[in-house]
């Protein structure tokens, strides 16, 4: 049997009564570029600590091609890292820094100056390799630390949040770099962030943390398109929570009951719900249209505000119950279709998805 | 703020004013015994009828004085030494250290600067005797570096304390060793507050009288000892310029701390 190239089993972290990570179980193969997304305290720095050997976890195992880590102390586990923090050597130069990791391993001189000159060159910043890192922006430190990171070429690169500091556009800036340089290298990656847009943008697949757990794992799509859990849907993009009863799913067509009393059929149940169950359909802003199509549901609105934001329009709406309803058609259209304030948008109930409530 | 300078008015120089006035106070003596210290009067008139350097030429000519200063220097620096390598160690237990008793470590090892230095002296003198330790200089060293250890101390965890641990941790997962990390990394960068804790040290036992007249031997005398001694035989005008050097080389080091301090900042 081949293993996984990076495994974690079962991991769980307590700080005394408080559990950190519960129950982590992943698989990263050799190559992938993975985020760990979350809410804050959700876990992810610490899953990501353990794997560096900062953090003895409480059980569980964390493998490199079948082989445990645990034992190994961080010093030998040939793990690159790049902490949200600035955390350049002050006093040594940022050719220094990035030969730090070429001199702890003893390799000879010429070695060192030509691997801290191609790494210097990967982060494009070859002119400031005689600079105190106090003399950088925060952008350049955190590059300068990258390079460092890769220096000795490591299977795994571990990064916590190492964007959070930047405004945003210097933040997208260094996403493409990041990108180019995990094409270039072909490095593992773990990247941890809060910012579903990092995350979205950058990774392979996304592993979803909430309360010490993976809620879900797969692609940006997987979790946008086919979301697992309402959190899920909650947290990837943007989403509306209708109430709705459910009448019955008959040969997997699911029937439901809105509270205006409409009843709509075909949408995707997450899970089975009993008859008569309260549940609550989830809706993406963007899945809403005001034209009828032939497969497509209605909703009862009433038009509150519409705001123009370049690309689409947005739209504020009020169901019946009082509820308001986020909506960003993407087809075309003229303002006035918009118009009267009491109106009916339409959506595909293939594309809204029911959770419990 | 109710006490914002920028908005006290009239209050402000009052304020300078008095502050001024206590500087003064304070500095005046010290000044009076530089000016007398060149001042020709055998019998420290003031104002001096005239000016002399004879009192430092007495001064250097004379062997007892010089060892004495001799005496200071090695004592201090042997104190320098101990003290910041202790101080660099009760640091790391101190800011890193998560132990039951942490906090009355910290209290036990600063307790030398708020005890009276007399009660600490006599304690000292009276359990070095007991070893055979009394007027030797390992004796001195020792009482010298417990007196020294609080100024050591509070720079250095000051500054350790606002290292950010994970620059360390960085150098660990770059495959440094926990030891070389310290040694490599996390030193240097501590570097300011281990330099105030050596000068700091040095000075805390180079003007120290008190525990020093305790400790010393007619063979074994630091500096302000034999000043001490020397004011109660005869009252010379080389007692002002011995006074006047040991001043000197204070503000010397202070002024080097201050000059570093502002070099780091930028
Ligand atoms: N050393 C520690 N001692 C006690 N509790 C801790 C410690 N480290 C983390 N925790 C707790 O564990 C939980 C998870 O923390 P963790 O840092 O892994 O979250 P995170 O997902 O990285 O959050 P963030 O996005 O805020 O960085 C939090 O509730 C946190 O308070
Ligand atoms: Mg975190």
């Amino acid at each position: 049997m081949t293993h996984p190239f990076l495994s974690i089993r079962n991991l769980r972290k307590a700080f005394g009564a408080i559990v950190a990570v519960h129950d982590v179980t992943l698989d990263i193969p050799r190559g992938e570029f993975l985020t760990f997304l979350g809410p804050s305290g959700s876990g992810k720095s610490t899953t990501l600590y353990a794997i560096a050997g900062f953090q003895d976890p409480t059980s569980g195992d964390v493998l490199l091609e079948g082989k445990s880590l645990l034992a190994v102390p961080s010093h030998k586990r040939n793990i690159g890292m790049v902490f949200q923090r600035y955390t350049l050597f002050p006093h040594l130069t940022v050719a220094e820094n990035v030969a730090f990791p070429l001199r702890v391993r003893r390799r000879p001189d010429a070695d060192v100056k030509k691997k801290v000159a191609d790494m210097l060159a990967l982060v494009r910043l070859e002119s400031f390799a005689g600079r105190l890192p106090g003399a950088l922006s925060g952008g350049q430190q955190q590059r300068v630390a990258l390079a460092r990171a890769l220096a000795y070429d490591p299977p795994i690169l571990l990064m916590d949040e190492p964007l959070s500091a930047l405004d945003k556009k210097l933040r997208e800036e260094i996403q493409g770099e990041i990108r180019r340089i995990h094409r270039q290298t072909g490095v593992t990656i773990l990247y941890v962030t809060h910012d579903q847009e990092e995350a979205l943008h950058l990774s392979d697949r996304i592993a979803l943390f909430k309360d010490g757990r993976i809620e879900q794992t797969g692609t940006g799509e997987d979790l946008y398109l086919r979301p697992a859990t309402d959190f899920v849907a909650g947290f990837i993009g943007n989403s509306n929570f209708l109430a709705a009863e459910h009448l019955g799913t008959t040969n997997g067509t699911t029937t439901i009951r809105m509270t205006d009393g409409s009843v709509i059929s075909g949408v995707r149940a997450n899970g089975t719900f009993g008859k008569g169950q309260k549940t609550r359909l989830m809706i993406r802003p963007e899945a809403f249209s005001m034209e009828r199509s032939p497969a497509s549901a209605e909703l009862n609105v009433e038009i509150v505000d519409i705001a123009f934001y370049g690309e689409r329009r947005r739209i504020v709406a009020r169901i019946a119950a009082g509820q308001e309803v986020d909506i960003r058609p993407t087809s075309a259209m003229q303002s006035q279709d918009v118009w009267p304030c009491s109106r009916q948008v339409f959506f595909d109930p293939a594309a809204a998805f029911l959770f419990p409530a | 703020m109710l006490l914002d300078y920028d908005r006290m008015g009239w209050l402000r120089v009052a304020l300078l004013g008095f502050t001024a006035l206590v500087a003064g106070f304070l500095l005046l003596p010290v000044v009076f015994i530089v000016l007398l210290s060149f001042g020709s009067s055998r019998w420290l008139a003031f104002p001096p009828p005239g000016w002399t350097l004879k009192w430092y030429q007495e001064l250097f000519a004379d062997p007892a004085w010089l060892n004495a200063a001799l005496t200071s220097a090695r004592i201090a620096t042997m104190t320098a030494i101990l003290a910041v390598a202790i101080g660099l160690l009760a640091s790391f237990a101190l800011v890193r250290g998560r132990f039951a008793g942490r906090e009355i470590l910290r209290g036990l090892l600063l307790t030398p600067m708020v005890l009276p230095v007399v009660v600490f002296a006599i304690a000292i003198y009276a359990f070095f005797l007991r070893l055979g330790l009394g007027g030797t200089t390992i004796g001195f060293v020792i009482a010298h570096t417990v007196l020294a250890l609080p100024f050591a101390i509070i720079p250095i965890a000051t500054a350790l304390e606002g290292f950010d641990k994970s620059i360390e941790d960085a150098a660990i997962v770059c495959g440094a060793s926990p030891l070389e990390a310290r040694l490599r990394i996390t030193l240097p960068s501590i570097r300011i507050g281990i330099f105030s804790a050596a000068i700091f040290s040095f000075l805390a036992s180079w003007d120290e009288v008190v525990v020093a007249i305790f400790m010393a031997s007619p063979s074994l005398q630091t500096l302000p000892v034999k000043i001490w001694g020397s004011l109660r035989s005869d009252l010379s005008p080389v007692i002002a310029a011995a006074s006047s050097l040991l001043v000197g080389l204070t503000l010397a080091l202070m002024v080097m701390t201050a000059l570093l301090h502002r070099k780091f900042r930028t």
